[in-house]
C-alpha cells in the first residue's frame, strides 16, 4: 500500500513536470540572429475585421525589404539582409502585446513595424518604449506621439491634423469652384479612428466659422443606415464628411444615391481610398473625394512595382509601411549598427530621402522629438475612372478637382 | 420594414430553441455562410442574390444537418454550460474557416437596383430594403404553411410541446431535431442572401448581428415563431425611434436596455410561453 | 484522494510556481504568458463563484472587469490616486454593479440569465465608448508612464507582475474555497441541487445568489485594476470584450471543471498556452488558422467530456488507480 502511494506521487509529479516542460519549451527557445541578417518584426492584423489592411501593409513592407536585399542589403553591416518576422497581431491588444514580447524575446528584432490600428499600436508601444526598441508606424491617433515616448516613429500626420486638412482643403476646393461652404455634416464611425479624425474636422469648421449642422457618430457594425441618412437629408448640409471603413462607406454612399442626395461627399481615408470601394460602387464612386495620407500617383515609378507584383494599386497603408521599412533600413545604414541606442539616435537625427521616402508628401521623412514626421502633409484625392487621383494641394496635384455642388 | 428582415434572420434561432432547447450562439455565422453562398452565386453565375436565396437556404440546410449529426445531438443531455460552449466553439470554427477559405476582404455585389428608391411622397423607400422585406414575408408565409399544414411541421411542433408524447406517437425526435436545426440555420442563411444587396459580406459580418438576433427572439419569446416576427418588427421600430430621439451611436444601447428590461419583467417575451 | 496526498501536491505545485520565474528570463515572453495564465485563472475563479457555486452562467463578467480597470485608472489619471488605493473603489463599484444587474435577473433560468448578462456587458461597453469625457472614449486610456516601483504598481520587467498575479490567484482561490466550505456555500449547494427544497427549509434563494454575484463582481473588478497596471493601455473594446473576456473566463472555468476549486487553474494552464502556441505556429502562415485550431480543440474537449478537463483527469486517475 505504501509503495503504491509513493509510486503514485512520483508518476503524477513527473507527468506534471513533463507536461510543464513540454509546454514551456517553445517559449524558451531562442532563435538567435544569424550574423549576416537583421531581424525586423512586423506586427499587423492578419485576421479579423482589419485583415485586408494588414495584408496590404505586409505586402508593402515585403516589397520594400525585397528591394533593399536585392540592392545588396545593409552595406554598412557588410551586406546584411533584412529578415522579416511577420506575426498576426489579431484584433485584441492583449494578444498584440504578447506577440510583440515574443518577437523581442525570441527573435531579437531590432525594431518593430506596425500595427495599423491605433489601439494596437499604442498597446505595443508601451512594451517597445520600456524595452528601448524603436516602433515605426503609420497609425495616426494623436495619443501615439503625445506621450513623450522616445522610441515611437510615426511617418504620417496625426489624426487631428488630417481631419482639419480634410476640412480646410475642401473649403479651398469649393471656393475655387465658386461655392462658399457654410453648412456641413460630419458623420463618423465610433472607434478611435473616426472619433479622433472627427475632432480635427470640427476644429477646422470652427476656425472657418462654418456651421456643423449634423454631427453624428454611428456604431462601426451598423446594419441599417437609413436613420443616419434621413438626418443628413433634413439637415440641409451642403457637403458631408463621412469617416468610415469599407462596409459603412458603401452603405452611406449607396443610401445617399438612393435618396437622391447629391451633395459632395469627402471621405476620411480608410474605406474611401481602397480598390474595393470603387468595385463595390461602380459608377457611383466617380467623383467622390477623400483625404488621404499619401497616394500612389505621387511616385508612379515606385508604386508601379507594387501593382505589378500584387495586382492592385498601392493603397496608402502599403505605401506608408514601405516607407517605414525604407526609413529603418537607412537608419541602420547610418547608425552602422543595430544597437538600440544608436538606432534610436539615427532615427531621430536623420532626414531620410532614399527609397520609398521619396514617395511621401514632402519628398522625405524627418522626425521631431515626439516621433512625428513633420514633413508629411495630407493630400486630397478623387476617384476618376476607378483610379485615385491627387487633386490638392495644387503643388502636388495631378489633376484639377471636380466639385459638383 | 427592416424589422421584417430581422425577423426572418431570427426565426431560425427561435425555432432551434423551441424544438431543442438549445440556444445556438453560432447562428449568426450561418447568416454569413448564406451571404457567401449568394455572393459566389452572383460572382460565378451572375445570378441576383434574391434569386439565389433559396439556394443559400438549401446549401446551409444540408450543412446544418451535418453539423447537427456530428455535434449538436451529442450535447442535448449535457449540462447547459456545455451546450453553450459547443456553439461558441462552432462560432469560432465557422468564422475562421470562412476567413481561411474566402479571405478577409469585404465583398459586395453590384445589382441594378442597389441604389434605386421608390418615392412615395416624402418617403424614400430603398428598393433593396423593399426586396429584402418582400422576400422575408414570402419566406415567412412558406414557413407558416409548413409548420401548420405539413406533417413534418406538425411533428416538429409536437416534439417541441411534448417530446415524450411525440416519441410515443412514433415520431423520431432525433430526426425532428435534425430537421429543425437545419431548417433554422437554413432560414437564417436565406435572410443573409436577401440582405446581401445592401450590405457587404466578410467572415466577420456575423458579429454585427449576434446580439440583434438575440434581442429579437427574446423580445418576441424564445420558441415562438410568431414571436420572432413581432420581435423583429419591435426591434426595427425601437431602432428607428431611438435614432430620432438619441444620437445614433446609442441606438444599440437603447436596444440592450430594453432587452434587459424585457428579460427582467417578462422573460417569456411578448408572445412566448413560459418554459 | 487522501488529504495528506492532496496537501503534498498543493505544496509541490506552490513551490514550483514560486521557483519557476527564476528559471526564465525576467523580461521575457514566457513569463508574460504565465502572468496572463495566472490573471485569467484568477478571473475564471472569480467567475466560478457565480457560474459554479451559484450555477448561474454569466456571459457578461467583462462588465465588472472593465469597471475595475477604468475605475482605478481614471482615479490615477485625474486625481493621481495610487492604483493600490484605486483598487478599493473599483471593487466596490464592481460589487454594486453586480448587485444592480442581479436584482432583476437572478431569478431567471440558465439561458435567459446568460443573455441578460451578455446584454449588460455590452451596455457597459457602449457607456464607456460614448462617455468620452470620463473614459477617453474609443481612443482608450493609458496608465501614465512612470518609473517602476511597487508603490506605483508599475514594473519594467515581468517577474514582479508574476508574483503579484500569483498572489491574486491564491487570494481569489482562497476566497472561493472559503465560500464553498462555508454556510454560504452550503446554502448555494442546496439551491443548486433542489431549489424548491431549499426554499422550503428557509433559504432565500435569490438573496443568496445575489451575495455570490456581488463577491464575484467585486473580485473581478479588482483583477481589472491588475490588468490595467500590467497592460498600461486599454480601450472599451478590450476590457468589456465579449469574446476576449466574458466568454473566455467562462470557457476557462468550464473547460477546466466548473464549480471545482482547481478547475479554473487547470483550464487556464491548458487554454492560454495552447492558444499562444497556435498563434505562434500558425499565424504567419494563414490568417485565422490559429483561431480555427483553437475552436476545434474547444469543440473536441466539450464533446469528449462536457464536465471539463478535471473530470477527464479524475477519470484517468481512477483508471490508473485500478490497474
Amino acid at each position: 500500500m505504501t509503495t503504491q502511494r509513493k509510486a503514485g506521487i512520483g508518476r503524477r509529479s513527473t507527468l506534471k513536470f513533463g507536461v510543464a516542460g513540454a509546454l514551456a519549451a517553445p517559449f524558451l527557445s531562442h532563435r538567435a540572429q544569424a550574423a549576416d541578417s537583421v531581424n525586423v518584426g512586423v506586427i499587423l492584423p492578419l485576421s479579423g475585421a482589419n485583415a485586408q489592411f494588414g495584408i496590404n501593409a505586409r505586402n508593402g513592407i515585403q516589397l520594400a525589404a525585397d528591394q533593399v536585399n536585392a540592392a545588396g542589403g545593409i552595406k554598412s553591416l557588410g551586406g546584411a539582409k533584412i529578415n522579416l518576422i511577420v506575426a498576426d497581431s489579431t484584433s485584441t491588444p492583449t494578444t498584440a502585446v504578447n506577440v510583440a514580447q515574443r518577437l523581442l524575446t525570441q527573435n531579437d528584432v531590432v525594431a518593430i513595424l506596425g500595427a495599423f490600428v491605433s489601439t494596437l499600436t499604442i498597446a505595443i508601444s508601451e512594451v517597445t518604449e520600456r524595452r528601448g526598441i524603436p516602433l515605426l508606424t503609420m497609425s495616426f491617433a494623436d495619443q501615439i506621439t503625445g506621450r513623450g515616448f522616445e522610441n515611437i516613429f510615426q511617418v504620417v500626420a496625426k489624426a487631428s491634423v488630417i481631419g482639419k486638412a480634410q476640412f480646410d482643403d475642401t473649403l479651398a476646393i469649393a471656393a475655387a469652384s465658386g461655392q462658399k461652404l457654410e453648412r456641413i455634416a460630419i458623420m463618423y464611425e465610433d472607434t478611435a479612428y473616426g472619433t479622433s479624425q472627427a475632432g480635427g474636422l470640427r476644429t477646422g469648421a470652427k476656425n472657418a466659422n462654418v456651421q456643423v449642422v449634423m454631427d453624428e457618430a454611428y456604431p462601426l457594425g451598423i446594419t441599417d443606415i437609413t436613420p443616419l441618412i434621413n438626418k443628413l437629408r433634413s439637415s440641409g448640409a451642403q457637403a458631408v464628411f463621412p469617416v468610415s471603413y469599407l462596409n459603412d462607406s458603401l452603405l452611406i454612399i449607396r443610401a445617399m444615391r438612393q435618396q437622391g442626395i447629391t451633395i459632395p461627399a469627402i471621405g476620411g481615408a480608410a474605406g474611401y481610398v481602397i480598390p474595393d470601394f470603387a468595385k463595390g460602387l461602380g459608377e457611383y464612386a466617380e467623383g467622390v473625394l477623400s483625404i488621404n495620407l499619401s497616394n500612389y500617383d505621387l511616385a508612379p515609378s515606385l508604386t508601379k512595382a507594387f501593382s505589378d507584383r500584387f495586382g492592385y494599386f498601392m493603397v496608402h497603408e502599403a505605401l506608408e509601411h514601405a516607407v517605414c521599412m525604407s526609413v529603418l533600413a537607412q537608419a541602420i545604414e547610418n547608425a552602422k549598427s543595430t544597437d538600440p541606442d544608436k538606432l534610436r539616435a539615427a532615427l531621430h537625427a536623420g532626414k531620410f530621402t532614399n527609397g520609398w521616402c521619396a514617395a511621401m508628401t514632402g519628398g522625405a521623412v524627418q522626425f521631431d522629438n515626439t516621433g512625428l514626421n513633420t514633413l508629411s502633409v495630407p493630400v486630397m484625392v478623387q476617384w476618376r475612372n476607378n483610379e485615385l487621383v491627387t487633386v490638392w494641394p495644387a503643388d502636388v496635384a495631378k489633376a484639377k478637382p471636380v466639385w459638383k455642388s | 420594414m427592416i424589422g421584417g428582415v430581422y425577423a426572418v434572420i431570427s426565426i431560425g434561432l427561435t425555432l432551434v430553441f423551441g424544438v431543442m432547447g438549445i440556444v445556438n450562439f453560432a447562428q449568426a455565422e450561418f447568416l454569413m455562410l448564406g451571404m457567401f453562398v449568394a455572393y459566389y452565386a452572383w460572382a460565378w453565375l451572375g445570378l441576383d442574390p434574391l434569386i439565389t436565396a433559396p439556394l443559400a437556404f438549401a446549401v446551409v440546410f444540408v450543412f446544418g444537418m451535418a453539423v447537427h449529426h456530428l455535434m449538436i445531438r451529442r450535447v442535448l443531455k449535457a449540462p447547459e454550460v456545455a451546450q453553450v460552449f459547443l456553439t461558441v466553439g462552432l462560432l469560432i470554427v465557422l468564422e475562421n474557416a470562412a476567413l481561411l477559405m474566402f479571405g478577409s476582404g469585404f465583398k459586395s455585389v453590384a445589382t441594378s437596383y442597389q441604389t434605386s428608391a421608390l418615392h412615395l411622397g416624402p418617403l424614400f423607400i430603398s428598393v433593396p430594403y423593399l426586396a429584402a422585406f418582400l422576400m422575408s414575408v414570402a419566406c415567412g408565409a412558406v414557413l407558416w404553411l409548413f409548420l401548420e399544414r405539413s406533417w413534418f411541421g406538425r411533428a416538429m411542433r409536437a416534439t417541441a410541446q411534448n417530446p415524450m408524447a411525440a416519441k410515443l406517437m412514433g415520431i423520431d425526435s432525433d430526426r425532428m431535431h435534425r430537421i429543425a436545426f437545419a431548417l433554422g440555420v437554413g432560414l437564417t442563411a436565406f435572410g443573409g442572401a436577401v440582405i446581401l444587396p445592401y450590405l457587404t459580406v466578410s467572415p466577420t459580418v456575423g458579429d454585427q448581428f449576434v446580439v440583434l438576433m438575440f434581442t429579437v427572439v427574446v423580445l418576441g419569446g424564445l420558441g415562438s415563431v410568431a414571436g420572432a416576427v413581432v420581435g423583429g418588427l419591435a426591434v426595427g421600430i425601437i431602432q428607428s425611434i431611438s435614432g430620432l430621439l438619441f444620437p445614433i451611436q446609442m441606438q444599440n444601447l437603447v436596444l440592450f436596455v430594453v432587452f434587459i428590461g424585457v428579460l427582467a419583467i417578462r422573460p417569456e417575451g411578448l408572445l412566448g410561453r413560459a418554459r | 484522494m487522501k488529504p495528506s496526498l492532496k496537501y503534498t501536491l498543493i505544496a509541490l505545485a506552490l513551490a514550483l510556481a514560486i521557483a519557476l520565474p527564476f528559471g526564465l528570463e525576467p523580461r521575457g515572453y514566457a513569463t508574460r504568458i504565465l502572468c496572463l495564465v495566472l490573471l485569467f485563472a484568477a478571473m475564471a475563479q472569480a467567475w466560478n463563484i457565480v457560474g459554479g457555486l451559484a450555477n448561474q452562467m454569466s456571459l457578461g463578467h467583462a462588465a465588472f472587469f472593465g469597471i475595475g480597470a477604468y475605475g482605478s485608472t481614471i482615479l490615477l489619471v485625474k486625481y493621481g490616486i495610487s492604483p493600490w488605493l484605486g483598487l478599493l473603489p473599483g471593487m466596490a463599484a464592481g460589487g454594486v454593479a453586480a448587485w444592480l444587474i442581479s436584482l432583476p435577473t437572478m431569478r431567471l433560468r440558465g439561458h435567459y440569465f446568460a443573455l441578460a448578462t451578455l446584454a449588460f456587458g455590452e451596455v457597459m461597453r457602449l457607456v464607456a465608448n460614448t462617455w468620452g469625457g470620463l473614459t477617453g472614449g474609443p481612443s482608450g486610456i493609458s496608465v501614465p508612464f512612470s518609473k517602476p516601483g511597487l508603490a506605483v504598481f508599475q514594473f519594467k520587467e515581468m517577474r514582479p507582475y508574476y508574483f503579484l498575479m500569483l498572489a491574486a490567484l491564491l487570494m481569489v482561490t482562497a476566497i472561493f474555497a472559503g465560500i464553498r466550505h462555508s454556510k454560504l456555500g452550503y446554502r448555494l449547494r442546496a439551491i443548486r441541487e433542489n431549489p424548491a427544497a431549499a426554499e422550503a427549509i428557509g433559504v432565500d434563494t435569490t438573496r443568496t445568489k445575489i451575495i455570490a454575484a456581488v463577491i464575484s463582481g467585486a473580485l473581478m473588478a479588482g483583477l481589472g485594476t491588475f490588468y490595467a497596471q500590467f497592460q498600461f493601455f486599454f480601450d472599451p473594446d478590450t476590457v468589456f470584450s465579449i469574446p476576449a473576456i466574458s466568454v473566455r473566463v467562462a470557457m476557462i472555468a468550464i473547460v477546466g471543471g466548473v464549480g471545482t476549486t482547481i478547475g479554473p487553474i487547470v483550464g487556464a494552464l491548458f487554454l492560454i498556452p495552447i492558444e499562444e502556441l497556435a498563434n505562434q505556429t500558425f499565424s504567419d502562415q494563414a490568417a485565422g488558422l490559429s483561431q480555427l485550431v483553437f475552436g476545434l480543440l474547444l469543440i473536441v474537449v466539450i464533446l469528449a467530456e462536457p464536465r471539463g478537463l478535471l473530470e477527464i483527469g479524475r477519470r484517468l486517475w481512477r483508471w490508473r488507480g485500478r490497474t
